[in-house]
């Protein structure tokens, strides 16, 4: 399979009076169309490592190649196109901007390619029907339930086309049942070819995915196959309890 | 940029009041900035159509009285200027003075008088040149003219005020016959000036009732091409050089002659009035500054406030660039909307002073000239850039993956 994410030997350390070695040669490869956990405890450097993976911070030593981009000495204008292009993010607090409607929340990675305001307001729109929040498109993010604002940030992950997404624990701010439903549409996602990496404690959502990556005081301890995977309901079953909400 | 301008309409107007409290400050700093302009440029106009504008080419010479002994003369010598002193000076033909003519101003009190009223005042000789000199408006008929000092007519020039006492409407006063004890003279013209009651009549005239003497009360010195203190100082001491050579004194000695440089005093007053002109701009761009200061703090909170966002818009994919573009823009778009609409206020408020101030002497026209207004909005353009940059610069230097940890 084409590897989408190659890590090798990858440290990290954070400076300070005591310097903290949160990663100690990570060596990771994910596969295109994999759904992936990494699983650990807190402080493990899990987060860390996403945050590496999402271009959102520096690696020290080693080497980690997204999609075949070697991404090291990076100027902060081409790693923002890398994310732009190649990483869609979905976040625990969903981080959207609150004074902006879904429609423009969804739409805003591609105010940052150029697109054309009829054109982005078109693939957004496109993105939230997908996501069964079309009747939600002018409303502001806290005029949206958990679960809504959780689909709108994965529809602007979307909204790029991009080869990844990083979900940095996407249930953690849900109740149980959206929670659910929001790992079946990652299932869904990841059905459709999507490869979908995510950060969780959770293992409920662990179970969820098709392997699972251990890490453990900056160290990856194992990596698996997840006990059970996929078996989750269809897309358009979990879209339409969505649109119940 | 359509685009871009909807991004910061929609960031600014999220925060309503805070954008509202930074544009006041803006516009509150230009509006003075351009009222108090506005004031510096009315004093500067109603100066410039003063007394001390008009007549100001000109040097009024008086007799005086030695003070230093020369070429076997005692000091304390009585200085007299005659008639001749006129071609005399002129024929000296120092650089600078173009014309030098005299006047009479008889020291007897003299009664104007109709049938049913009278005015009391001094007889003044002139030459046509007097109006210039001594600035006066004519307000009805004509002044003292060249015939009239050719053929010594009694003809009258009277201020505005005597013709209201004797004629009710002093239009009606031209062409009037009036006494003055024992002798009738025709009113052929009105004439305004704050100062002067004179009535002024032809210098011919004035001499023929001071017993022909040949003793003026003093010489106006008409000068031109001259634009500096320097040079004004230059000519009044050479003119004075010419009537000690005429009048044998000493050309150092300041009690020989008397004389009121009405240019250097203009002059100076328009230094004075350029001192004033930057003082204003001075407090005027403090008081801006005191606003942009006031826009780049507002910034730096609103950056501060907005890192989580930032965090966000880097973390999908925005340049730096593209966040520093955003952020100098704002900034620019609040301190020139403001900025403009303090503008506007402040041309408002100096047409209403204008009005306002219509019939004051001291202020004329307050108003601020087109130019300075560009000025003033690329400064605030500039300014406001700057205002924007540092808080931008700042929020880049904070990494995304921190920026999207604050809250």
């Amino acid at each position: 399979m084409e590897k989408i994410i190659e890590l090798k030997d990858v440290n990290k350390t954070y400076p300070g009076a005591v310097p903290l070695h949160v990663l100690k040669g990570i060596n990771l490869d994910i596969s295109r169309g994999e759904l992936v956990a990494i699983m650990g405890a807190s402080g493990s450097g899990k987060s860390t490592l996403l945050n590496i993976l999402g271009i959102l911070d520096n690696y020290d030593t080693g080497e980690y190649r997204l999609d075949g981009t070697l991404v090291r000495d990076l100027t902060e204008n081409q790693a923002a196109q890398l994310r732009n292009r190649k990483i869609g993010f979905v976040f625990q607090s969903f981080n959207l901007i609150n004074y902006k409607n879904a429609l423009e929340n969804v739409a805003l990675p591609l105010f940052y390619q150029g697109v054309s305001r009829r054109k982005r307001n078109r693939l957004a729109m496109e993105q939230l029907e997908r996501m069964g929040l079309a009747d939600r498109a002018h409303h502001l993010p806290g005029e949206l339930s958990g679960g809504q604002k959780q689909r709108v940030a994965i529809a602007r992950a979307l909204i790029t086309q991009p080869a990844l997404i990083l979900a940095d624990e996407p249930t953690g701010a849900l109740d149980s049942q959206t929670s659910r439903e929001v790992m079946a549409l990652m299932r869904e996602l990841n059905d459709q070819g999507m490869t979908i990496v995510i950060v969780t404690h959770d293992p409920g959502v662990g179970a969820s995915t098709s392997r699972i990556i251990r890490i453990s005081d900056g160290i990856i301890e194992g990596s698996g196959q997840s006990s059970t995977s996929h078996g989750a309901p269809q897309f358009a079953a979990v879209v339409n309890s969505f649109s119940n909400d | 940029m359509i685009d871009l301008f909807r991004e910061i309409s929609q960031s600014l107007s999220h925060n309503k009041l805070r954008t509202a409290l930074t544009g006041v400050a803006v516009a509150w700093g230009i509006f003075m900035l351009i009222v108090l302009l506005g004031m510096a440029g009315g004093i500067v106009n109603a100066f410039n159509s003063s007394n001390m504008a008009a007549g100001s080419n000109y040097l009024t010479v008086w007799g005086g009285r030695t003070e230093k002994a020369y070429q076997g003369y005692k000091e304390g010598r009585r200085i007299r200027l005659y008639d001749e002193d006129q071609d005399k000076v002129a024929e000296a033909r120092t650089p600078g003075v173009v014309n030098v003519s005299a006047s009479i101003n008889l020291s007897s009190t003299v009664n104007i008088s109709t049938p049913s009223d009278y005015v009391t005042g001094s007889f003044s000789g002139v030459y046509p040149d007097a109006i210039v000199s001594d600035n006066l408006k004519l307000i009805h008929g004509r002044f003292i003219n060249q015939s009239d000092v050719v053929q010594k007519r009694k003809v009258l020039v009277i201020n505005k005020t005597n013709a209201e006492v004797l004629f009710k409407d002093p239009a009606k006063a031209v062409g009037q016959q009036v006494s003055a004890g024992s002798l009738g003279f025709t009113i052929v013209g009105v004439y305004d000036a704050e100062w002067r009651t004179n009535f002024y009549i032809p210098y011919s005239t004035a001499r023929m009732l001071n017993s022909d003497s040949r003793s003026v009360s003093q010489l106006n010195v008409e000068l031109a091409g001259i634009s500096t203190e320097e040079e004004g100082k230059r000519v009044e001491d050479d003119v004075r050089a010419s009537l000690a050579q005429i009048k044998q004194f000493d050309p150092q000695d300041k009690s020989g002659v008397w004389i009121w440089n009405h240019l250097r005093q203009y002059l100076q007053a328009q230094t004075g009035l350029s001192i004033l002109g930057w003082v204003v701009w001075i407090i005027g761009l403090f008081t801006m500054l005191s606003g942009i200061v006031g826009v780049s703090n507002i910034m730096f909170v609103s950056v501060k406030e907005r890192t989580h966002e930032i965090g966000i818009r880097r973390a999908i994919g925005a340049k730096p660039r593209a966040i520093l573009r955003q952020i100098i823009l704002e900034s620019v778009v609040i301190t020139t909307m403001f900025g403009y609409i303090g503008i506007v206020f402040g041309i408002l408020v100096n047409q209403g002073l204008a009005i306002a101030f219509a019939d004051q002497d001291w202020i004329k026209d307050p108003s601020i000239d087109i130019w300075i207004a560009i000025q003033v909005t690329v400064v605030l353009i500039i300014a406001g850039a700057l205002a924007g940059l540092f808080p931008a610069l700042k929020a880049l230097k904070v990494k995304p993956v921190e920026a999207l940890r604050t809250e």
